[in-house]
């Protein structure tokens, strides 16, 4: 006899969103830090830009903050973003 | 079911019998950690029924992960809650509330701070369903209170994706993370109702949506002063302010017969409750030392006030709990205004 139960979890009907493809070198490029707007994340990224400079060969780094961690980056934030072939970010606290 | 409703799109699975269907949803993590009643489709389409609305139908979207919250998954996930189907109109309206922008669903769900929504319902549906406005009335014992609260909980988990250590990363959670729903005593209560002061029109049902950390109890049963009894509410208030979070935002008050009583016989309406309140939850950010948080003290804001609430109209007074005894509740906020309670109407099919 048996049960017939349905599942109870949202599934994506599609592929939404697909990975970038990685850049072969960061040498020459233009990154941006968008800080998640949480105390001492700044500090993280202030150690990350460093990095980028110094080991990677960057040529321009892109400061942008969130004003609120919580909530998405404003489209102002986003578009300031635009011109970068590369962003990190993450939750800094 | 209209015979020209839209097929469920959900995928199946069979099993034995009710137990082994509890086991499938536990190793998949598809609960909240308590047995659920299995949805099969049946009963998903006796609650697509109570709801009034066709599967396919979005109640909303989660606004930062573009996440749609049909109504199927909504009776899925109301079934394995232990609802009945005419509960679902009040869980959809706490749904749609809870995806209005201001209340930022996906912050309070996926945030360390840990809160739970908090409904309080309103209107004729409280006694159509039977809730609770009385005894117990923040604890257990009521159908209707514990599974919509816990349908939402599920609908967080499986829609969203809020289970613990993926995307809620809550720190400690509180156990209104389970179920957290009242109904507020309209019936034996002097003031108007809070969806009332919301904007909802008289007679009609609604659901109000706070996203908030756990209840602080609070007793006081030795005045008949009103101002007396709003100063031990107060300082809880103060305490949460100086222990948890200074930042202002909605909170409630769960005011219960007994203190309900000291308000009447001086004539005291919420509007009152709400000023006097707003006036004394101040404090200044040099209160911090005293708590351990010096670190956070600097010259510049060491006098700076802070209010709990930005107006007195931030603070929810819902009238709720049971005949005897002087003790109330408050209800702080997850994090300040980062979230802003939503009241939505409850429609009914």
């Amino acid at each position: 006899m048996g049960l017939i139960v349905l599942d109870p979890v949202y599934r994506e009907e599609r592929e939404r969103h697909r990975l970038a493809r990685a850049l072969p070198s960061l040498e020459g490029r233009t990154v941006g830090l968008l800080d998640n707007g949480k105390r001492n994340s700044d500090r993280l990224l202030d150690f990350v830009e460093e990095a980028l400079r110094r080991d990677y060969g960057v040529r321009e780094v892109v400061r942008v903050r969130k004003r609120d961690p919580s909530r998405p980056a404003s489209p102002e934030v986003m578009a300031s973003l635009q011109g970068c072939d590369a962003l990190f970010t993450g939750v800094g606290d | 079911m209209r015979a020209d409703r839209p097929p469920l799109k959900s995928a199946t699975y069979w099993v034995a019998d009710a137990l082994e269907a509890n086991e499938l949803f536990f190793r998949e993590g598809w609960t909240d950690g308590l047995p659920v009643i299995p949805p099969t489709e049946e009963a998903v389409l006796s609650f697509l029924e109570g709801a009034g609305l066709s599967p396919d139908t979005v109640i909303g979207v989660e606004p930062v992960r573009g996440r749609p919250i049909s109504v199927e998954k909504v009776a899925i996930n109301a079934v394995m809650a232990g609802c009945r189907p005419e509960y679902m109109p009040v869980i959809v309206a706490a749904l749609r509330a809870m995806c209005r922008p201001e209340f930022n669903l996906h912050g309070c769900t996926i945030s360390t701070g840990g809160s739970a929504p908090f409904l309080v319902v309103n209107g004729p549906v409280r006694q159509r369903l039977q809730m609770n406005a009385t005894h117990n009335v923040l604890g257990s014992g009521n159908r209707a209170n514990a599974t919509i609260g816990r349908a939402v909980r599920l609908v967080i988990i499986n829609v969203l994706g809020g289970r613990p250590g993926d995307l809620d990363r809550s720190t400690l959670g509180h156990p209104g993370k389970f179920t957290f729903c009242i109904a507020e005593d309209e019936e034996d209560s002097p003031w108007q109702p809070l969806a009332q002061e919301r904007g909802i029109p008289e007679g009609a049902s609604a659901v109000t949506v706070l996203a908030a950390v756990s209840p602080h109890q609070v007793m006081n049963e030795w005045t008949r002063d009103p101002r007396e009894l709003l100063d031990t509410y107060v300082a809880a208030i103060r305490a949460n302010m100086l222990t948890y979070s200074i930042w202002a935002g909605n909170y409630a008050l769960v005011i219960p017969k007994q203190h309900r009583e000291v308000f009447a016989a001086a004539g005291w309406q919420k509007a009152d409750i709400r000023e006097y309140v707003f006036q004394r939850t101040r404090v200044r950010r040099q209160e911090w030392r005293e708590v351990g948080k010096a670190s956070l003290v600097s010259q510049d804001n060491a006098d700076r006030e802070y209010t709990a609430l930005h107006s007195p109209d931030d603070l929810l007074v819902v009238a709720a709990g049971g005949p005897a005894g002087g003790f109330g509740a408050v209800i702080p906020p997850w994090f300040g205004e980062r979230s802003v309670a939503v009241t939505e109407l409850v429609e009914l099919p």
